[in-house]
């Protein structure tokens, strides 16, 4: 596993994020007169979940103003079916760019098209997904 | 209601931790938790001005943003196992080439 001990010579690039937040820290409380008015706040009684599914199906019933977001929903929704289906090809992703783990009937490796006999004195072949 | 410029310093508090992570870690494993301590720096900017304004459409940003932060630890988890099986370690900087 990486050695990620306290190493002072691998710190110091760190010092740019204090350094960062120095600055952002004194930008946010020299204009912090910029927000003397009153928080706008949500009616008081009306359902913020509700007005959020709403906003996402662009449905015109909320009190709360807000924009339709249904075409945005929709490429998120792509985007997360995207990521899901990339993540399980990387993870299964073996030898040579074969997906052999999908091909395996208990965790058996397949050779030659037939599922290899299980060496149960093999320390090493405990079945499942390797 | 809590003034805005108190979120404001929360989160780039946030951000500046995540940057820190980044910037001095080498585990791969560290490194995604920093960049999703960096989203999450940016969701609190979006939901406390969308209660600031009296508009959803922060809020509803955020949870897109959420949505998109799930899909890239999907996808890094996924890299992470890659460098794993190719270079038996999940330090970062012993992926110095694009050789698979």
């Amino acid at each position: 596993m990486t050695d990620d001990g306290p190493d002072s010579s691998s710190r110091k690039p760190g010092l740019a994020a204090i350094a960062l937040f120095g600055v952002l820290a004194a930008v946010v409380l020299g204009s912090a007169s910029g927000f003397s008015d009153p928080a706008t706040g949500f009616p008081a009684g009306e359902s913020i979940i509700h007005n959020i599914g709403y906003a996402l199906f662009d449905i015109d019933l909320g009190e709360i103003p807000s924009e339709g977001f249904l075409a945005a929903f929709l490429i998120i929704a792509i985007a997360l079916d995207v990521a899901l289906d990339s993540a399980v090809y990387l993870a299964k992703q073996e030898d040579e760019g074969t997906i052999v783990s999908a091909l395996t009937d208990g965790g058996q490796d397949i050779v030659d098209g037939d599922v290899a006999a299980t060496d149960e004195t093999d320390e090493t072949n405990r079945g499942g997904d390797r | 209601m809590v003034p805005p410029e108190y979120y404001l310093l929360l989160s780039s508090g946030l951000f500046c931790i995540g940057l820190f992570g980044i910037l001095t870690r080498r585990n791969a494993l560290y490194f995604l938790m920093s960049v999703e301590l960096m989203l999450n720096a940016a969701n609190i900017n979006l939901v406390a001005f969308s209660f600031y304004w009296g508009n959803l459409t922060g809020q509803t940003f955020a949870l897109f943003a959420i949505a998109l932060a799930a899909a890239e630890v999907a996808v890094g988890i996924g890299i992470i196992l890659a460098l794993y099986r190719n270079f038996g370690d999940v330090d970062v900087m012993q992926a110095a080439t694009m050789r698979w």
